[in-house]
């Protein structure tokens, strides 16, 4: 799926062209997940916002879940990312201990977090992706979905990598 | 007619049980195992319905993720108990996702398939649905194993009851015989060895089963009255072979009872090698007794001289009256000459006393006697009679020349 944008380096094109393959991956697990995911009131639109530099994060646009729900998608660097602002927030490529402080300001306030970047999942986020050669995949926190104000369907928690009881 | 053997009760009681037994045995089977069969098609049929849907909750994420290893896992964390042969999942599209085969599959597959047409008349499927929205289908074909082997189990249970219950219906009629029937066969040989034996004292003995015992009491009430009528009849037969035998006006032997007698006595002389004698009589001046006061009078000196015979013989002589005024003695083993001489001289003196007529008139009279001894004046019945006969008349003779009178 070559929809890369003319305006990237060189560099940043061979790393696009590789991190693009993952996008409709990542789009249908994004997707998924919210839509497994409840929230104390139902959000129409969903409001995802993309924090930081989001490598596989092309596809987010114009999401739509099977109940009919849209997704709003909007980019915003960490430091603007509230709850009140997000209902769910797709954490990109920052630096663990940044990660870290955004999932500790959206703990307990009913946003779902999801971290591109954290393959051992040890940022508190509730959803972390990791990336393996034939699929997108991800592994659920399961402190952090406790603590989140959400409810996640069990059933997901089996899908999870290395989740299964 | 048929010739075929006649059957026995037990054998007919235990034909009737077992065919009895078979019949109930075999009705119940048969209703049980339609009405479980039944009931067991439905419940598989349920539980495979549920199963699918089970599968399709279960593997609905795994869907929606597009997580093919997810959706097997699922599949067999719900499947792997039995009962379950094949799940596959498919797309809207008809493709499939995932198909999931129970590794654990014992039995020949045509057998499988065989087990699985009765059970089943369609795979069980459910609809994968997210959020309203058909997301695929899930298709599972049962695995009829553990209902063939528990079907395998209950029909050899089956036999196995069958078979005791056929051995208890033998024990039954067995009791039932010896309960029943020995009672029954109890009367059957009395009534047997009453009819060839005659032996009518014989009585069927208490069964204690209330219409046996009262056959039984019947029965022996007629043994009873049989038993009556079988003694008189024989007391008379009896007393009817004797009257034969017996000579009416004297009460002794008739010649008939003479000629039966004195082989005999033959007989046992010789086989006793002892002796013994014919006293061959005749009454003297008996015709002129009878022209001169009538046969009435004739009869009763008839009378008078067998009762004077009887007096003077001993227990085991006998006294016969061959007819007219003709009578034979025979003297039982005698020791010798001389014990016969005495018995005739007594014989003699009995008849000297006069007899009393119903006229009034007494009448004397007399024995004339021929003796003949066994073995020495012969050896068989006719040459004694002829030799007693013989010496009768020469002693009537002698007498006569003594007396003037005609004898």
């Amino acid at each position: 799926m070559a929809t890369g944008e003319p305006a990237l380096t060189p560099f940043a094109l061979a790393g696009a062209a590789e991190a693009g393959s993952y996008d409709p991956a990542v789009a249908r697990v994004v997707q998924s997940l919210a839509e497994y995911t409840r929230w104390p009131t139902p959000r129409n639109p969903l409001r995802l916002c993309v924090a930081g530099p989001a490598l596989h994060a092309g596809r987010l646009d114009g999401l739509r879940l099977a109940d009919g729900r849209t997704i709003d998608r909007r980019t915003m660097p960490p430091s603007a990312v509230t709850p009140g602002a997000c209902d769910a927030v797709y954490i990109g490529q920052l630096p663990p201990l940044a990660q870290r402080q955004l999932t500790t300001t959206l703990r307990g306030r009913g946003v779902m977090t999801i971290a591109e970047a954290d393959p051992a999942c040890r940022s508190q986020a509730m959803f972390c992706l990791s990336f393996s050669a034939q699929a997108v995949s991800f592994r659920l926190n399961v402190d952090a979905v406790a603590r989140s104000g959400l409810r996640v369907d069990p059933r997901v928690l089996r899908l999870s990598a290395g989740g299964q009881p | 007619m048929s010739t075929a053997r006649l059957l026995t009760i037990r054998e007919m009681l235990g034909r009737v049980h077992l065919r009895l037994i078979l019949f109930a045995v075999l009705l119940a089977a048969a209703s049980l195992t339609l009405s479980g069969g039944l009931v067991i098609r439905s419940y598989a049929q349920r539980n495979l319905d549920l199963v699918a849907r089970t599968v399709a909750y279960t593997v609905e994420p795994a869907v929606v993720f597009d997580d093919r290893q997810a959706i097997l896992d699922g599949i067999a964390s719900v499947a792997d108990s039995g009962g379950v042969r094949q799940v596959e999942v498919r797309d809207p599209a008809g493709r499939v996702l995932a198909t999931w085969t129970n590794p654990r599959a014992g039995l020949p597959d045509w057998l499988l398939a065989t087990g699985n047409r009765l059970l089943w008349r369609r795979p069980a499927t459910a609809s994968l649905v997210h959020s309203g929205t058909r997301i695929g289908e899930v298709r599972i074909t049962g695995n009829p194993e553990a209902l063939l082997r528990f079907a395998l189990a209950g029909a050899i249970i089956a036999l196995t009851t069958l078979a005791l219950t056929v051995i208890a219906t033998r024990i039954l009629a067995r009791r039932l015989q010896r309960d029943v029937i020995g009672p029954l066969e109890h009367v059957a040989e009395v009534a047997h060895a009453v009819r060839t034996e005659r032996s009518f004292d014989r009585r069927v003995p208490v069964a204690g089963i209330a219409e046996i015992d009262r056959f039984g009491q019947d029965f022996n009430a007629l043994l009873a009255e049989l038993q009556g009528w079988h003694a008189t009849l024989t007391r008379e037969n009896a007393e009817l072979a004797e009257r034969v035998l017996l000579d009416p006006l004297t009460g002794l032997g008739n010649r008939a009872a003479f000629e039966a007698a004195l082989p005999r006595a033959v007989t046992a002389a010789v086989t006793t090698s002892q002796s013994f004698a014919v006293l061959y009589c005749d009454v003297d001046r008996f015709k002129a007794i009878n022209d001169a006061h009538g046969h009435e009078a004739g009869d009763a000196v008839l009378m008078a001289i067998g009762q004077r015979l009887r007096a003077v013989l001993r227990q085991d002589d006998q006294a016969f009256r061959l007819g007219g005024d003709e009578f034979v003695i025979l003297l039982a083993p005698v020791g010798g000459d001389d014990v016969v001489g005495r018995i005739a001289a007594r014989l003699g003196q009995a008849m000297t006393a006069p007899i009393m007529l119903l006229n009034g008139h007494a009448v004397a009279t007399g024995l004339s006697i021929g003796v003949a001894t066994y073995p020495d004046d012969g050896l068989s019945p006719e040459e004694l009679l002829r030799r007693a006969d013989r010496a009768m008349y020469d002693e009537k003779r002698a007498r006569s020349h003594n007396t003037t009178e005609d004898l």
